[in-house]
């Protein structure tokens, strides 16, 4: 399947910012096996004074952009031409889940993808009693793994209230737990806390879902934004899977990915603050086309 | 007089130690086994008990006073708000046998280098960790394994210049280390000044005691600094938090002695590529960093995304090469409590020998053997967080002593990972004076160690720890410790040193280095402060003598001045108002930024000037009373003006602050003189506005005729000789601003001069009868925009 996305992230400032310094993870990713970025650019205005191209520790390709003349509006735009070749229909070949520390513990590296990143907390992942509590009901008869990522999912989609008026992006995950109702950062954060809990290996992705759903089937929540879904370690023979617990489906030709880390703030598409004070406001567009 | 006989300073000795008895089970620093003293100690106590009670007080307060006059304090975070704190001196000095001390130094070089090998690893090809000698969570569930910064090799070759260990003595009096200090340890200062107060209490005894000075060290580690620089041109700084943390005064401390600059994180920038200190002569490149702000706030662009700390960009000039930091970003790491518990192990891996000196016992609860073992042991552990980088006593998520089997069992078996076991150590006891009387009392070192181009340098001595009770879970300062200095006394009489040039060199003055904005920009505040606050106290003060006079708020005067303070945002029913604290406590807080380039006795009198506003509300009636009261406060600010004035060394900074005031000066001045000198002001308007403008006198002088609005205006407006006119401010601005950078002659007016010659020059030109309201409202503007030129030109 191939996609034309183009989307644009414009940030408003009350006063004249004077100079500023943004780290972008935008670009949706070159990914073997599971997705060709074809072509990409990304344009910004004002014209940044410089601009470094990267990668960090989890392989995301990043953008560093430095501004100094003073601007009210920073417009980042991203087009976009992507081959997405996951097919899902996963296999599960995951041991239990009460089996899966001792799988944990001898995977001996510190790569990227190594399990133990992806344990414990992160700048966004606290542990919390009442979600693990949940998480342990959710998956009481999960025989696998696996199961338990699905069972889980299910759980929190059933549970849970998608709204976009009722958190920000800087709510906690406790917090839109408590509530039940959240958006897709929400749904992963709290699926992440919860798996982890569970001595499950659980990361964060962000990325896209396509616009208008395949003939047949209901328009998927989160497609008109960037979106969020969760990564999960199933073990050595299986090793990591992808959820996406705000529409309870497993990730497939559906999803386009950007960046993946422990939580939220591994991912975040705009980060920087401008040296002025004053408010700000967002703007977001996301159009993900399929190419006929 | 003869020093008294040998048998009968030993009689001295035993009745002035009479009442001092060691503790079981533990060894005392001062008293051997056999409860005789020790020999290191033995000169200085005979010369010790021969001082009379009266004279130890007196002493003492000497000690004491010298610590209030240098405003050595730290800041105390809970119970209560945050405040400062005297700083705890335990008069008693801990003394260490050179000989004992070198192997002291021995053992923790070798476990510096250690620790420099471990980062080395954990920030390079993780070998440690796929050889199975580090279980991978310790590393990646540790917050301050910085994964930004893995691959980064440090600019200098080095993560680690600077860092300091806990250790104590145990019961066999063997030495352990406690805890591992490689984030940005802090003290080394605090030792400094703990020196300097107790060779005061012990003047005439320190001299002769053979202690070995701190001096070299410092010299050593300073000269190592600048060697790390990029050039000659490139600077050295101390990256503070600022004024909130606990330690600032000694960050403030240092950097004076060292002569480095004092930077917070908003002080710098990254400009292609290349770390910069913004200045009022632009941006100046800095290659060495000595960071006393914990590693994840550094860069909120790449680290900790909340910090309003950090400089954006900052590891990405580590990236690339631009700065070294001392400690590399991320050798925090090493802090976590379970490390203690492979050490002993890596040693043997990376060093090829055992560690020289042990640390505490400790077993990490991720492995079932340990677990196993720590609940069956657990009574004599303290059971705590794996990933605490908390000192070894200072147990805030100790689990409870008295937890029950059972709920330990299930505790372990849930957050084993996050769990170590402690072996409980009894530290060794060293003599303090607890009612004028010594008593033993639970000690603990921190040593200090410094990266030189010769390798590892040991500070000999510095900085115990005392606790004020039997417990050691007494030692943790911000419980109510104590600390006390520690003497490494050698077999000779120590060479003198200090970091004072020795008379033989010639004196090389430091050029005195480019002022930081962000310094620059909180002087020219702090003079404006000040000034605003006299220009309340004298317009309150004016208030409510005429209030005294009358008894009637609503009289055409008062009430006129009632108006003009709310226009300053005074509320004159208030005999100390809001908005004068208000000033008070900008000035204060502006001070608190620039502690590094400000008179010890300049802050202090700010402070008090403060507190004792702040004593006056409530206990002052308007009226007289209140008037009164002004007139004190007055001359508490000028006392604090003539120190600045006669103390303050005549650089940029001092430039700003002088502007600053002059600034303030000028507008409150034409203030003044828009409400008062109108034609149809209130009878005694005039009158008044010569009061507040202090120059009754003057007036007198050169008129001699009763006051009339052209004398008056001439007077406050027009006189250049006049240090209270608007234009001897306006001359004064102009003056100071020569000598600021980007201001040579012959170039042409920047925007900031112009407006400071268009002020003064219209002002020049004026007869004192052609300035009316709309005049002073138009000088009103245009040094209104001297004050954004200003801002524009230097302190952004």
């Amino acid at each position: 399947m191939i996609y034309d996305i183009r989307m644009e992230i414009e940030y408003s400032y009350d006063r004249p910012a004077a100079s500023g310094r943004n780290l972008l993870r935008l670009m949706p990713a070159d990914l073997p096996l599971e997705q060709r970025l074809i072509a990409g650019s990304l344009t910004i205005e004002p014209q940044p004074r410089e601009w470094l191209g990267g990668s960090d520790f989890f392989q995301n390709v990043t953008n560093e952009v430095v501004f100094d003349t003073p601007h009210k509006t920073t417009l980042f735009s991203v087009q976009a031409r992507v081959e997405r070749m996951l097919r899902g229909g996963w296999l599960d070949m995951s041991p239990r889940l009460d089996l899966l520390e001792r799988e944990v513990a001898d995977y001996r590296e510190l790569d990227p993808w190594a399990p133990h990143h992806f344990l414990g907390t992160s700048p966004r992942i606290a542990f919390d009693p009442e979600m693990e509590a949940y998480g342990i009901e959710a998956t009481a008869n999960a025989a696998t793994a696996f199961d338990a990522v699905e069972a889980l999912g299910q759980a929190l989609h059933r549970d849970m209230t998608f709204d976009a008026e009722a958190t920000t992006v800087d709510t906690p995950a406790s917090e839109a737990f408590a509530n039940r109702h959240g958006v897709c950062q929400d749904f992963t954060h709290i699926m992440i806390t919860c798996l982890r809990s569970l001595g499950m290996p659980a990361g964060y992705v962000s990325g896209f879902l396509r616009t208008v759903p395949p003939e047949g089937q209901p328009r998927l929540e989160g497609a008109d934004a960037m979106h969020a879904w969760v990564r999960a370690w199933c073990g050595h023979e299986m090793g990591w899977v992808e959820y996406d617990p705000t529409n309870a489906v497993h990730v497939s030709m559906d999803h386009v990915v950007i960046a993946r880390g422990r939580d939220y703030s591994d991912v975040a598409p705009v980060k920087g603050v401008s040296r002025s004070s004053g408010a700000h406001t967002t703007r977001q567009s996301v159009d993900v086309d399929v190419l006929d | 007089m003869k020093a008294q006989g040998e048998d009968m300073s030993t009689d001295a000795l035993a009745a002035f130690l009479s009442a001092y008895r060691r503790p079981d089970g533990v060894p005392d620093e001062l008293l051997g086994p056999d409860g005789q003293v020790r020999p290191v100690w033995s000169a200085f106590m005979q010369r010790l008990a021969r001082i009379n009670p009266e004279d130890m007080a007196t002493r003492m307060s000497r000690g004491d006073q010298y610590l209030r006059d240098a405003g050595v304090f730290y800041r105390r975070y809970a119970p209560a708000e945050a405040s400062d704190r005297d700083w705890p001196l335990s008069h008693m000095p801990v003394l260490i046998a050179e000989a004992e001390w070198h192997e002291i130094a021995a053992g923790l070089t070798q476990r510096a280098d250690l620790l420099e090998a471990v980062l080395a690893d954990l920030y390079g090809d993780n070998r440690l960790v796929a050889e199975g000698h580090l279980p991978p969570p310790l590393v990646a569930q540790n917050a301050d394994w910085l994964r930004p910064l893995v691959g980064v090799r440090p600019r200098s070759g080095h993560f680690l210049h600077f860092v300091a260990f806990d250790i104590g003595r145990g019961p066999e009096g063997q030495w352990w280390v406690l805890s591992d200090r490689t984030q940005a340890p802090s003290g080394a200062g605090f030792a400094l000044e703990n020196r300097i107060a107790t060779a005061r209490v012990y003047s005439g005894l320190y001299d002769n005691a053979n202690v070995t000075r701190l001096a070299g060290f410092f010299r050593a580690f300073r000269d190592a600094l600048m060697g790390l620089r990029a050039s000659e041109s490139s600077r050295v700084g101390i990256l503070t938090p600022g004024p909130m943390n606990d330690t600032y005064f000694e960050h403030a401390y240092i950097a004076r002695y060292l002569g480095f600059m004092l930077l917070e994180g908003e002080d710098l920038v990254v400009d292609s590529g290349r770390l910069m200190v913004r200045t009022v002569d632009g941006l100046k490149p800095i290659s060495v960093l000595w960071r006393r702000l914990d590693a994840s706030w550094a860069d909120p662009l790449e680290l900790n995304e909340g910090s309003r700390l950090g400089t954006p960009g900052l590891v990405g000039a580590l990236r690339n090469g631009s700065v070294t930091m001392v400690n590399a970003l991320g050798a925090g790491v090493l802090e976590a409590r379970a490390f203690l518990a492979f050490l002993p192990k890596l040693s043997r891996v990376l060093l090829d020998e055992p560690l020289r000196m042990p640390n505490i016992a400790t077993w990490w609860c991720g492995g079932a053997k340990e677990r196993a073992y720590v609940q069956a042991n657990a009574r004599g552990m303290t059971i705590s967080g794996a990933y605490s980088t908390g000192l070894a006593f200072e147990l805030e998520d100790m689990l409870p002593q008295d937890l029950g089997a059972e709920a330990l069992a299930a505790r372990i078996a849930h957050d084993g990972p996050r769990l170590v076991g402690q072996e409980q150590v009894q530290l060794s006891t060293t003599p303090a004076f607890v009612d004028g009387r010594l008593q033993p009392r639970p000690m603990s070192l921190r040593v200090f160690l410094a990266r030189t181009a010769s390798g590892w340098q040991v500070m000999p001595g510095g900085f115990a720890r005392i606790g004020l009770s039997d417990a050691s879970t007494g030692l943790a300062m911000q419980k109510g410790g104590l600390v006390s200095d520690v003497w490494v006394i050698g077999a000779r009489r120590a060479q003198s040193e200090t970091m004072l040039p020795r008379a033989a060199e010639t004196v090389d003055r430091n050029q005195p280095g480019a002022l930081p904005s962000r310094a620059a920009d909180n002087l020219f505040w702090l003079g404006r402060y000040v000034e605003r606050t006299e220009h309340m106290l004298r317009i309150l003060r004016a208030y409510h003598a005429r209030l005294a006079e009358t008894a009637n708020p609503e009289a055409p005067l008062p009430a006129a001045i009632a108006t003009y303070l709310a226009g300053l945002g005074v509320d004159p029913d208030e005999p100390i108002p809001d908005a004068l604290m208000g000033a008070l406590s900008a000035a204060n807080s502006s001070a608190g930024h620039v502690r590094d380039r400000f008179s010890v006795d300049g802050s202090a009198a700010l402070s008090e000037l403060m507190e004792t506003t702040r004593g006056l509300i409530g206990k002052v009636a308007p009226g007289d009373d209140a008037a009164r009261a002004m007139g004190r406060l007055l001359r508490q600010v000028s006392g604090f003006s003539g120190l600045v004035q006669d103390n303050m060394y005549r650089f940029n900074g001092w430039r700003f602050l002088s502007i600053g005031r002059a600034l303030e000066r000028a507008a409150n001045m034409t203030g003044s003189l828009l409400a008062f000198s109108d034609p149809d002001a209130a009878e005694g308007a005039l009158d008044l506005v010569i009061e507040i403008g202090d120059s009754a006198m003057s007036h007198r002088r050169r008129y001699s005729v009763s006051t009339d609005r052209g004398t008056v205006l001439d007077l406050l407006a027009l006189d250049g000789l006049n240090p209270r006119s608007v234009l001897f401010q306006l001359e004064e601005i102009r003056q100071h601003l020569q000598f600021l950078p980007g201001n040579a002659p012959h170039r042409r007016l920047s925007g900031l001069q112009r407006s400071v010659l268009r002020a003064h020059t219209d002002l020049s030109l004026q007869n004192p009868e052609d300035v009316d309201g709309d005049f002073l409202a138009r000088l009103s503007t245009e040094i209104l925009s001297v004050s954004e030129n200003l801002t524009h030109a230097y302190l952004r």
